[in-house]
């Protein structure tokens, strides 16, 4: 791949300048730059280039000299993404320092971040969903957060744009809550996973269990290699299998030539002309050098991943815009969400002892959601609903250290598979409210002198009583299906631990209770774009990324067609 | 001065003390018939006896290699060097000097120098005594929790020494480090031992 273009400086002015360069920000970018757009991207960290920046993706565990394990100095980098459980030796580089970029948490919050180019997109689960219209619908109908300004067919479109060049495995099934993708061939379930769906299906009307819908690629497309089922995908794909910016969207948007990626950008504000009534660019801070740096565009698209777009939305004050750019309504900041997380059960299967399986699949099964849809049972418990992923596979030598047992026949005995294990884990959705914000600390200030963001968001009841249904639905699944030993779980995560941070600059129909409108444009300065996790404006149960990626898609073609129109 | 140098030198203090060895003391010295054939490069020699010796007596040697014959002993001492605090550094040499000073009371002496019958013995009330480690999703744990205590963490510890070596990685357990396809339901007489990584 060619190298990207860095050498940003030389030209202060663009088209479009683009904040951020994980998936949303990818995806603005691949197609401003297509449609003809001189864009800048602007990224907090360093330049990391597919394959070549990826130095852990081939290392065994004995090829590293503490075979996965943290120093206490890299431990020390990350005191609050470190609570996720997903730092290791392999990944710690794709993760952001916590102490040079400090949050405070008034109420306990675990927030995931990663700065370099290609931000999460190089970390995430890859589960690939996308939402219908009982997601689109449920804020109208229940009462709860403001309704979206767009449905299902608004979307459906920019779906099948994005599904077809990111590459989504998976298996069509025709349910309404949640429609199929354009799909490649889906990966295979294991023995005990079909035994498992067979037996759920029969037991249960209404509920199905599938192989997961996954960004990642079973036949090659555009170039990428398909999955080799390594199942190192955090490390960064050789292949280029699964879905990243780095492997699909910034070198589509390299190829056209109008591409300038700037790494150790800080953004400090998007800069607003009183005058114009727009937009004028975005003010930086050189990372290194400290240096202050205003670069120009027609449009701006903040993609800096959810809390971070608000922040710098926060901080871009002006005559206008005293409380921050878009925010008349007094919502910027407001309806944080996210999906509960580690809620389920598990046990063991019995009678396929002489099975096994081979490869190391990235990917598990999903539980549609089946409460509350509009022809089914109804909750008096909760509004909205849960999906469960999960999976199962034979225990291996890990579980030796709870055998009651040692020496040459316990040792041996951990090079046969154990038990096969089965479990699910409920995802649930998250109502937005008011009152779970986040909001700017200027007493506690990052490496660049920036003020900092308080994090203040709990679960509340709906949240709880979903999760305990969740909790027992699981553990009836599987007692049902006929599984041994069964546990249930509920870890009573706090928000965050489900890396789907959402909301905090909701899109909406009326600027009077939003941030942004139905094309994702901040209401009162319509050259500025929001398509990441701060645009939403509920949660669903499923994941959200195809989401931010069909939204970043029909913005960028939006502004472009606008552009044109001279109406920017 | 670095970290093992001072533990090296407060070892020392402790030992004058105590005054000069006594007989008894030097009798048990003469007794220790294991040398260490490697060099610590946290542990004391004492401490990294009682490593070497836990690693053999929990994965001896079979037709498969041992914990020692992949150095497993070796890859701890490492590991509490370069991957603990000094907090857990302090921890882990108590909590070895109180194995022992346990092993002693009850047997009679520190576990490297015991009986196998004696060693059993230890392993199976600690066995029975030692909380099990939670069940874990995408490796989080859940469901209850409490600790495990040190000899089921040195034991667990010591497993995946042995089993992310590249002797067993490679050349015991079925390696294939690019699968290629994913094959959801194959006979396990295909495959043999675990699967490597």
């Amino acid at each position: 791949m060619a190298n990207f273009n860095i050498d940003a400086d030389k030209n202060l002015t663009y088209d479009a300048i683009v904040i951020g360069s994980g998936i949303s920000g990818g995806w603005a970018a691949k197609e401003l730059c297509e449609a003809g757009l001189k864009t800048l991207v602007l990224e907090r960290g360093r330049i990391v280039e597919h394959v070549v920046d990826y130095p852990t993706m081939t290392l065994d565990p004995w090829e590293h000299e503490l075979r996965g394990g943290l120093t206490p100095e890299q431990k020390a980098k990350h005191p609050k993404g470190g609570r996720s459980g997903f730092i290791g030796a392999m990944n710690e580089h794709f993760h952001a320092n916590d102490l040079e970029n400090p949050y405070t948490e008034v109420k306990p919050f675990m927030w995931v971040r990663a700065h370099q180019m290609g931000g999460r997109s190089l970390l995430w689960g890859k589960q690939t969903y996308r939402w219908s219209d009982l997601d689109f619908e449920a804020n109208a109908k229940d009462g709860h957060g403001v309704d979206w300004p767009i449905r299902y067919k608004d979307i459906e479109p920019w779906y099948t744009h994005v599904e077809k060049f990111a590459g989504i495995s998976g298996e069509a099934l025709g349910l309404p809550q949640l429609p199929d993708s354009h799909f490649l061939p889906p990966m295979e379930l294991n023995c005990v996973e079909k035994h498992v769906k067979a037996r759920i299906e029969k037991e249960f009307n209404g509920r199905n269990m599938i192989i997961g819908r996954v960004a990642h690629l079973t036949e090659p497309l555009n170039g990428r290699g398909k999955c080799q089922f390594r199942n190192r995908c955090d490390r960064g794909c050789p292949y280029g299998a699964y879905f990243s910016s780095n492997a699909v969207t910034l070198p589509a948007a390299n190829a056209t030539g109008n591409l300038t990626i700037r790494p150790f950008s800080i953004v400090q504000s998007v800069v607003y002309d009183e005058q114009k009534g727009k937009a004028s660019g975005v003010r930086i801070i050189d990372a290194e050098t400290g240096e202050d740096i205003v670069y120009k565009a027609k449009i701006v698209f903040v993609n800096a991943s959810t809390l971070s777009t608000t922040q710098i939305l926060l901080n871009s004050t002006s005559n206008r815009f005293p409380n921050g750019l878009g925010n008349d309504s007094g919502e910027l900041g407001h309806n944080l969400m996210d999906h509960t997380y580690r809620v389920g059960a598990m046990g063991t299967v019995e009678g396929f002892e002489d099975q096994y399986y081979k490869g190391r699949r990235p990917n598990g099964i999903y539980i549609p959601r089946y409460v509350n849809l509009k022809d089914g049972p109804q909750s008096d418990k909760f509004v909205r609903g849960f999906g469960f992923q999960g999976g199962g596979g034979r225990s291996g030598w890990g579980a030796g250290g709870n055998q009651e047992d040692f020496g040459g026949n316990f040792k041996d005995g951990l090079m046969k598979p154990g038990p096969w294990e089965f479990f699910i884990t409920g995802f649930s959705e998250c109502l937005p409210y008011h009152e779970n914000q986040v909001y700017l600390n200027k007493d506690v200030l990052d490496k660049w002198g920036q003020p900092t963001l308080s994090i203040d968001a709990e679960w509340k009841a709906n949240e709880l009583a979903l999760n305990d249904q969740a909790r027992k639905d699981a553990k009836e699944m599987l007692e049902r299906a006929g599984l041994k030993d069964i546990m249930e779980f509920d870890n009573k995560h706090e928000m965050g631990f489900g890396i789907h941070e959402m909301g905090t600059a909701r899109m909406g129909r009326d600027p009077k209770t939003s941030v942004l409108n139905g094309n994702n444009q901040v209401h009162g300065c319509e050259n500025v774009f929001v398509t990441d996790g701060a645009c939403m404006t509920s949660s669903s149960c499923v994941n959200p990324s195809l989401t931010y990626m069909a939204l970043s898609a029909r913005a960028a073609n939006h502004a472009v067609s606008e552009l044109k129109k001279m109406n920017l | 001065m670095n970290r093992r140098d001072a533990l090296k030198k407060s070892a020392l203090a402790l030992g004058a003390a105590a005054g000069a060895p006594t007989l008894l003391s030097l009798l048990q010295a003469c007794a220790k018939t294991d040398r260490l054939t490697w060099t610590p490069v946290f542990l004391s020699e004492d401490q990294a006896r009682f490593i070497s010796s836990f690693v053999d007596f929990l994965l001896p040697k079979t037709e498969t290699p041992g914990g020692l014959d992949v150095k497993a002993d070796v890859f701890i001492d490492l590991m509490y060097a370069k991957t603990y605090d000094e907090a857990g550094q302090k921890q882990v040499v108590a909590d070895i000097e109180k194995f022992n000073a346990d092993c002693k009371e009850k047997y009679g002496n520190v576990f490297a120098e015991l009986s196998e019958e004696d060693k059993t013995a230890c392993f199976k009330g600690h066995e029975a005594n030692s909380p099990k480690f939670p069940k874990t999703v995408w490796g989080g744990a859940v469901g209850p929790r409490e600790p495990v205590g040190f000899y089921r963490g040195l034991k667990s510890t010591v497993l995946w020494a042995y089993f992310s070596s590249e002797e067993i990685g490679k050349n015991v357990l079925s390696y294939d480090p690019i699968p290629g396809d994913y094959l959801g339901c194959i006979p396990l007489s295909d495959v043999g031992n675990i699967w490597s990584l």
